[in-house]
């Protein structure tokens, strides 16, 4: 057990330095606009993604559970989602520009894990219920893709003000295109958000005798729910594409950040474990 | 009037409502709730208190304006769903039928064949028929149902509310705590609630694994027949008797409070911590602060009260007696662990969970189903025009279309 828990210490510093390397080869990309970077970056951070998940089961199995159940073990996971979904809208979309944005977000959220506490205690008895690798794992999906938008949304503002044109039209999709892949990555994230918001309704209503109880991380996975619910109406609606939309998943994000952050240390509750 | 209806059936009142209740929700995670008057204005202002007050927002999730947002947004769902039943019916039908093929966001010409690009883009097999024109026709259509995903969500969502809202105003919820051997009445219930036993399970480092609490429900409503049923209730594994659920929902320290005179034993009470008892006919009341383990020994706190007032407060050790009660001989022994059970019966869970359900089939349906037509005409030099459509596809769609039409162009060269 020790082994594989000083194995995941070892891991966690080389995805850590991975990921940065990772930042870096993409600044450079865009800095020199050389293509071989952004691969190498592609392949630095698939290398990283591939050793963060052998840290995280690494972790899983020296602790004898999931690895989902406080600050750190989420943090890290998310990380793990983020890079993730990045990492398939990269390749499913062609888009290695994504991950200069992506990575600085990833390497953020690690550094958050990296600032809190890993020792590894027993659970608590509400979390030792077989709801919490769905609760926990649907959460970290929809976080992920909550990120990737936000990331889309922020490059799309960016692309009209950048000078060298030619890099931006070969390597970022045209506006529209990349619209329609911040909304894509908004439905993932809010598909996985409900998943979690139900999971965690059904596991409440066997641990605490309530589902629903207006709890603040509850309360602001709701918020979440709605407000990536009026983006998607004011899509159909009002025609917010574009702009507007690329700013909405942005705040969106904001508030996504507030509940995972914000939420456990400004409004504790009984999610104040994770 | 018709002008209203429509306004509240709408997508702007909706998006409305979700952006009200968003900051309501918002706002009622920063206030604290349920606080007095005093409270607040010790923590804000005398106006702001009496401003949250006056706006409910003391209990923001339950008050009227809040209920009437819900209210409001349950109409909304039920309108919109009801005034796009005909429209969905009729565009689901309409999918299927080749004279309703138009609109094309994408047309490609010049095809040789356009069955590998059906294929590539995997839609049903295309059926065969004649536009208006007379000229040989291939179409296909892609998941229609996705057609139906808002409407679904829409549904789940309303009998989410629904089923909250009922399960609300009709539940049945008591708490009932004791000791191992305590038989006890379910708050104004026909039921009593016997604790059998009550298990802390520990790991090998002494961590908490599980509580369990083995339990017996009585039904009372016949005092000359009464029901019994056994249950065991533990965290994550709640129990269930008579349409109840029973939670084990909190443990604490419990002891035995002794009263002797003379070597006899006057008065034996259980009390858990922050309970307290009144000694026999004196004023002198009794409260078990908290129980003190260090090694093998075992402390209570205790506060002796007189009437209201604060008396002594001092620690009892496990065989001592507590000095202040001559000629009675006073102690607390048997230091246990109580159980907290909760016992809950709400009908409407099943329904909100119905609910989650249904809005999840609805999420995936409008996200993951999403509905295209593809269509190919024959012209007549023998090439085939191939024209698709995709609502929510977009960009991405006629991307996609176009590139299958490259490769199966190419690979037919």
């Amino acid at each position: 057990m020790t082994a594989l828990l000083n194995l995941e210490n070892v891991l966690f510093y080389i995805v850590i330095c991975l990921y940065f390397l990772a930042t870096l080869c993409y600044f450079l990309f865009i800095g020199l606009k050389r293509d071989a970077l952004g691969k190498a970056a592609i392949l630095i951070q698939t290398l990283g993604l591939a050793l963060h998940t052998a840290a995280l089961v690494c972790r899983g199995l020296g602790a004898g559970r999931l690895p989902l159940t406080n600050q750190y073990e989420f943090a890290a996971s998310f990380a793990w989602g983020l890079c993730l979904v990045s990492l398939i809208f990269i390749h499913r979309f062609k888009f290695p520009v994504l991950g200069a944005f992506a990575a600085p977000v990833i390497l953020l959220v690690i550094g958050y894990a990296a600032m809190q506490s890993r020792e590894v205690r027993a659970l608590m008895p509400a979390l030792r219920s077989s709801w919490l690798g769905f609760h926990v794992s649907t959460a970290i999906i929809a976080y992920g893709s909550f990120g990737v938008s936000a990331v889309l949304g922020l490059i799309f503002l960016l692309r009209e003000r950048m000078r060298d044109r030619g890099f931006w039209d070969l390597h970022v999709p045209a506006r529209e295109k990349l619209d329609l892949i911040s909304y894509r990555s908004v439905c993932l994230g809010l598909l996985f958000l409900s998943f979690t918001i139900i999971t965690g309704a059904i596991w409440a209503e066997q641990a605490w005798g309530s589902y629903w109880s207006w709890d603040p991380k509850e309360t602001w996975s709701l918020v979440t729910w709605l407000i990536y619910a009026t983006y998607l109406h004011l899509r159909i609606r009002r025609g917010w594409k574009g702009k507007a939309a690329a700013i909405f998943a942005v705040v969106g994000f904001v508030c996504v950040l507030f509940t995972y952050v914000g939420v456990n240390t400004l409004l504790p509750g009984v999610h104040s474990y994770a | 009037m018709k002008k209203l209806w429509k306004f509240l059936g709408s997508m702007r009142f909706a998006i409305l409502l979700l952006v009200i209740l968003a900051a309501a929700c918002a706002g009622g995670s920063f206030i604290p709730q349920g606080l007095d008057f005093q409270a607040y204005a010790a923590r804000y202002s005398e106006r702001t208190a009496g401003l949250i007050l006056a706006l409910g927002l003391e209990d923001v999730f339950h008050c009227w304006w809040f209920l009437l947002l819900t209210a409001f947004l349950c109409g909304n769902l039920l309108l919109c769903n009801l005034s796009r039943l005909p429209q969905l019916m009729k565009r689901t039908k309409a999918a299927a039928d080749p004279a309703q093929l138009s609109a094309p966001s994408v047309t490609l010409e010049g095809l040789r064949d356009p069955d590998p690009v059906f294929a590539a883009l995997r839609m049903p097999k295309p059926r065969e028929g004649a536009d208006p024109q007379g000229r040989t026709l291939r179409w296909s259509v892609k998941n229609p149902v996705g057609l139906w995903g808002a409407w679904v969500c829409h549904l789940g969502i309303l009998l989410l509310i629904l089923g909250f809202a009922l399960g609300q105003a009709t539940k049945e919820e008591y708490t009932v705590y004791g000791v191992p051997g305590q038989t006890k009445q379910v708050g104004d219930s026909p039921y009593a609630l016997c604790i059998r036993d009550f298990r802390v399970e520990r790991e090998a480092d002494g961590a908490v694994a599980q509580y369990s609490a083995e339990l017996t429900v009585l039904d009372l409503s016949d005092p000359g027949d009464p029901l019994a049923v056994d249950t065991t209730a533990s965290v994550n594994h709640p129990g269930s008797a008579f349409g109840f659920k029973l939670y084990q929902n909190s443990m604490g320290d419990a002891a035995t409070l002794t009263v002797r005179w003379d070597g006899e034993t006057v008065q034996e009470t259980v009390l858990c911590v922050g309970e307290h008892a009144t000694l026999m006919d004196t004023p002198l009341a009794l409260l078990l602060g908290s129980v003190i383990r260090e090694g093998e020994a075992v402390g209570y706190g205790y506060q002796i009260y007189v009437g209201e007032e604060l008396y002594d407060r001092n620690v009892q050790w496990e065989g001592d007696l507590i000095p202040d009660f001559q000629p009675y001989q006073v102690s607390f022994s048997q230091a246990r662990a109580y159980t907290l059970i909760q016992m809950k019966r709400d009908r409407f869970t099943p329904l909100a969970l119905l609910g989650g359900l249904i809005t999840l089939l609805g999420l995936f349906l409008a996200f993951y189903l999403q509905t295209c037509k593809l269509w190919a005409v024959r012209e007549a030099d023998g090439s085939w025009t191939l024209r698709g459509s995709s609502p929510k596809g977009g960009a991405l769609f006629a991307e996609r279309l176009r590139e299958a039409a490259r490769e199966a162009e190419t690979k037919r060269s």
